[in-house]
Formats: structure tokens, sequence, C-alpha cells
């Protein structure tokens, strides 16, 4: 009899925070990613979060990978946003396990990866926007292709691209950047003096808001054997592929999906464009600002971009400040 | 309304702050403040710092201290070119020295090269065990098939730090005979040791291509050279002065006294500097390898990236190695170097 009473007693105290947490949002952890389009995104969906769903915030800094190893081990952060699954093997893995959920495309138009030349020598050569063009014109473009550094998926996929594509045969030096910062500073240095580049590139980045490239039209199209072959290190591909749009996601936990559904609700509407994302990013760098700022420029921009993603509650409760 | 107000209004500075009409940046305390809206009474205890930031809330024409780190940016901007046109051609032989080392270790065969690393470790210990634990840990490292990472790496601190003795040693010698100069160049050699060694990297890809060694080399050289300048100049000032003034009896020229007197008796320093030196180069060519320096340390960064904790820890590993390959064979050199002395 009282060990009946207890379990009851216990069993309402249990559900107690469940109840409150239906209407009231608890505690939510989101990924900050280590680059700037996916820090603004976190910023904003923190205000949306704190200010229209009454949420308690916390950012975790990562990126791609050791954010999903955290989540395999210890089902934290709760939201991963701005995940480049075309990077992340471990993705499918924890998809298949139902670890996670994919909640949306926060890029609408997914990442586009691939190589890139300038703007002003496209405009001086315009066959310099198609892969034979680069073949014929190793000189022009300075007999160098920057790829991607050690450790990243892109450096295998461009070595045996650019082997297959006859770009070695052609001249070119394969040259492995260090890290994605001298990566990013050669491109920024070869604009500043109007000098040749070729190499791999993605977008949206700031880099690609500050400055006019072009991709390289490969002339083929993509080929998922042969390309999975080549982003993977134990294996030579033999064929050549374009590069696949990368789809960009959000993705939650089925924990915190069953524990916070609004929340999970506001994560599977919230997707950008490219022309959004490259908008604020270009943005934040003519006016030095931080990330927060960006998101607060976003915020007052794309009213009603952001607003169709909320609930109506959120709504009312986000309008007080705009 | 800001805490600040007060201030610009009573110094009669209202006009000239709202002339600009701020249209920066809003920030993410601007927006939250709209709801709470009209006057807070905040209280002391919330009372901002005066700083720049908080005078820019209430002044938009004061500066904002990111003002003050992009005018820094703009200033070296604007001597880069000067800079450049000066130091590109000055450091270009350390790419052809660094490629050069890099091209001669990597096509010589490794039967070609662990023997030779092994006949300059006995004309340097003159140590049969030393030799045996050099043979052992180069030959280890190969079976696990880093011997091409662990040469690069090796070539890259032997070119490094070469540079790093031909320059330290004539700056500490000349330290040593000027006390102006001391002062001059110890201000420097406590900035570059303490500036974080990332920072070194931030202005030098600027300078610089990246795709360049010579990048890597002078990070490596700028970190590494201060011991062997440090112990140098110290060595040779700690020269007993009773044997400097039996030298002057004998009538020995300045010239005479340094090469015959004070260096010898400052070898022991000098050489404690040359392994502090060798071991420190090896330190940032980890680093170094953030701006693409070949060699283990891009093992490493591969291991952090990844999170592929083997290949982290057998690179990491592997430089413990050439530390104590590289620590005993110097060590075992400065040890003959002592017992020289004291016959």
């Amino acid at each position: 009899m009282s060990k009946k009473l207890l379990g009851a007693a216990a069993f309402g105290v249990m559900m107690m925070p469940g109840v409150a947490s239906a209407s009231e949002c608890g505690e939510v952890t989101i990924t900050e990613m280590n680059w700037a389009s996916s820090a603004v995104i976190t910023e904003v969906a923190k205000f949306i979060m704190e200010n229209g769903y009454g949420c308690t915030v916390q950012k975790v800094p990562s990126s791609t990978t050791p954010s999903l190893v955290s989540v395999a081990e210890t089902g934290k952060p709760d939201i991963v946003t701005e995940l480049w699954i075309n990077g992340a093997p471990a993705y499918n893995e924890l998809q298949d396990a139902g670890k996670i959920t994919t909640s949306a495309d926060v890029l609408s138009d997914g990442g586009l990866e691939g190589w890139w030349v300038p703007r002003y020598m496209v405009d001086a050569n315009p066959e310099l926007a198609t892969l034979q063009g680069l073949l014929d014109n190793v000189d022009l473009l300075g007999g160098r292709f920057h790829n991607c550094p050690d450790g990243w998926a892109c450096k295998n996929t461009n070595a045996d691209l650019a082997r297959n594509f006859g770009l070695e045969e052609a001249g070119f030096e394969i040259f492995v950047h260090g890290s994605g910062e001298t990566l990013a500073t050669s491109i920024g240095a070869a604009y500043e003096n109007q000098e040749p580049w070729l190499g791999y590139y993605w977008s949206p980045d700031p880099l690609m808001a500050k400055y006019d490239m072009v991709e390289v039209d490969l002339g083929v199209p993509y080929n998922e054997e042969v390309f999975l072959c080549a982003a993977n290190a134990e294996c030579t591909a033999e064929g050549v592929s374009s590069w696949p749009v990368g789809p960009v996601k959000t993705v939650v936990t089925t924990d915190f999906e069953s524990r916070e559904p609004a929340i999970a609700e506001f994560m599977s509407n919230m997707s950008y464009d490219n022309a959004t994302v490259l908008d604020y990013l270009a943005w934040m760098d003519s006016n030095k600002a931080t990330y927060e700022e960006a998101a607060v420029y976003f915020l007052l921009n794309n009213k009603e971009l952001w607003q169709s993603w909320v609930s109506e509650e959120a709504n009312a409760k986000l309008a007080e400040f705009f | 309304m800001a805490t600040y107000d007060f201030l610009f209004e009573n110094l009669g500075m209202k006009e000239w702050c709202d002339d600009g009409g701020g249209s920066g940046p809003v920030s993410m305390a601007d927006l939250l403040a709209r709801k709470k809206g009209g006057e807070v009474e905040t209280s002391v205890w919330d009372l901002p710092f005066p700083s720049m930031d908080a005078f820019n809330e209430s002044c938009s024409n004061f500066p904002k201290s990111r003002e003050l780190t992009s005018g820094l940016e703009d200033g070296f901007l604007a001597i880069k070119d000067v800079l450049k046109f000066i130091l590109d051609p000055v450091t270009e032989p350390l790419s052809w020295m660094l490629d050069g080392a890099m091209w001669l270790a990597e096509s010589t065969p490794w039967w070609i090269v662990i023997p030779f690393l092994l006949l300059v470790t006995y004309w340097v210990s003159r140590s049969w065990s030393i030799v045996i634990s050099v043979g052992a840990s180069i030959l280890g490292l190969a079976f696990i098939d880093h011997y091409l990472p662990a040469v690069q790496t090796l070539s890259i601190v032997f070119v490094c730090a070469a540079i790093c003795v031909l320059l330290g040693v004539p700056i500490g010698i000349a330290m040593s005979r000027s006390n102006r100069l001391q002062r001059g160049v110890l201000p420097v050699l406590d900035m570059l040791q303490t500036l974080p060694t990332f920072v070194y990297l931030i202005p030098l890809i600027f300078l610089f291509s990246v795709t360049e060694s010579k990048l890597y080399g002078i990070a490596i050289i700028l970190y590494a050279i201060v011991p062997v300048i440090r112990l140098t100049d110290l060595g040779i000032r700690m020269v007993d002065k009773d044997v400097l003034e039996a030298a002057q009896a004998f009538g020995m020229t300045p010239r005479q006294k340094l090469y015959q007197v004070q260096i010898p008796l400052a070898l022991p320093n000098i050489m404690a500097g040359v392994n502090q030196t060798i071991m420190m180069s090896l330190a940032m060519v980890v680093i170094a390898s953030l701006v693409s320096a070949p060699g283990l340390g891009v093992l490493v960064l591969r291991g952090i990236r990844n999170l592929e904790l083997g290949v982290g820890l057998v690179a990491g590993l592997g430089i413990v190695i050439l530390a104590i390959i590289l620590d005993r064979v110097t060590k075992s050199a400065l040890a003959r170097v002592n017992a020289a002395q004291h016959h």
C-alpha cells in the first residue's frame, strides 16, 4: 500500500518537469561551428529561442566531426546546425542508429564546392571558366592548384580528380595547404594583387562574399561512384566527376525532438538561401561587425523570412523587439 | 540613452557626436533593450567601464575599440608593400635552402640517409651507445612508415637551426661587447620569446606567399634564435676577468682575446644555447605545419582535425623520438666540449 503511494508520488514528481516543459522551454544546447555563416545562424537561432520560446540556450563551439562524435558519445549538443554532410561520414551512421533526426536543409541551395578562378581572370580570358581552358593555360594560371589541407576530405577528392582530369599532366603543381586559413589567405593575396589563382573553395563563405569568384565548369556530370571513391583516402578513383551540390543540414537528437517539439518544429523551418547568407557575410565584412551584430542585421532586414519560421505565440513575443 | 551621455553633454560635444548620424551596426544589446523600453535606472553596480565602446553608446562619433584594431591592420597593410620589397629578395635564399634540403632528403634513398645520420651522430658525440639508440629510433620510425615525414622534419630543423646559429652567435658576441646594443636587443628577444607562437604567423602570411617555404622558415628562425643569442652573450660576459687580464698582459689584441680566450671559454654556454635552439625549432616546426610546413606536424594536425587519435598519437610520439635524438646528440657534444675544457 505504502509502496504504491510512494510510486504514485514519484511518478507525479517525474511528470512535473515534463508538464512544465510543454509550455515553457528548458535548456537547449546548440553548436556554434567555427566558421562565420554558421556562427551567425546560431546567433539568430539563439535569439529566437530565447526571446520567442523562453529557452535557456547554451552555445557549444565545435566543428563538423567533433560535434558528431560528441552527439554519438554523449547525446549532446541537442542541435547541430550547418552540418555539411558530404564531409561527415558519421552522419549516416547516427541517422541509421536513430540517434539524430534531420530537421531541414539549413542552406536551401546547398553548399557549392568546386574549383574556382577569380572573376578578373575570366573577364580577361573567358575560356578559363572551363576545364579545357585550364589545361590550355597553365602559365596564365601560375601553374599551381591550391588544394585543401591534409585531413580534409576534399584534399583526397582534389588529388584524384586533378590527376584524372589531366591537371598534373598539363603541368600544374598541386599545392597542399597547411590549414584552411592559408588557403583563404592565398585567395585574398591573389585578389589584392590581381594575380592568377586556381583552387578548391566553397560557398557560402565570407571570402566568397568579399571576392567575386567563378566556379570552373568541369564539363562532366556528377558521378556518385567516382566521387565517393575519390573522397575516400583508401580508394583511388579512376574516372572523373563534377562536384555535387553539398546538402547542408540541421540535425537534432531524437531525444531533443521529443523533449522540445516546439523548438524542433522551429528548427525544421529555419532555412536560408545562398543570396541571404552571402548578403549578411558581405555586410559583416564591410562593417567589421561581430557575429552577434550580423545576426541583428539579418533579423532587422529579413523579418518576413524568419517570421515564417516561428510559431504564432513566439511571433507575438518577438514582435515587441521590432 | 546610455550611461555616459552626461559626459558629452557637459563637455559641449553633443553636436559633434550627433552629426555622424550613427548608422553603425546595431548590437544585440541594443535590440534587447528595445523591449525593456524607455529609461532603465542603472544602479552603480551595473556601471559599465568607461571604455571606447561605452563612450560610443553615448556618442556615435566616438570610435569603437574595433576601429583601433582595424587601424592597426590598415597601418600594417600600408607599409606591407615596402617591407615586402625589401624582405622578399633578402629571404629568398631561405626558400632555396629549405627546398634544397627537402629535395635532398626525399630523393636520397633511405640506405644512404640513415647511415649518414649515424655517421654524423658518431662524429658529434663519439659515443657508441648514442649511435645505437639513435639508429634504433630512426629504424623504428621507418618501420612504422613514418620515415618520410620524420626526415622532412629533420631537414627543416637542420636548415633553420644552422641559420639560427650562424646569425645568433655573431649577434650574441656583438651584444656582449656593447652594453648599449645589449640594452636595445634584450627587449626584442623578450618579445620574440613571449609572443604567442601563432601570432608570428599572421603578419608573415600577409608578407610572403603562403606557398613558399620561407614563410615557415622565418617563423621557426624568429622563434628559435633567442636562446643561442642569449647564452652566447651570457657566456662571453661570464668569462673570468682575471683570465682576460692575463691575456691582456700577454699583449693580445682584442680580436685575439675574443677568438683564443673568450669564445673557447664560453663554448659550453654557447653549446647549451645551440641545444635549446634546436629543441625550439623542433617545437615550432610542428606549429608551422599550419602554414604548410611538411613533416610530422601535418600528421599531428590531421589527428586533431579528424579526431584520429591513433594518427595523432603516433605522430606525436615520432616528434618525441626526434626530440630525444636531437637532445642526446647535442648534449653529448656539449659534454665533450666540457670535458675538453677541464684538462
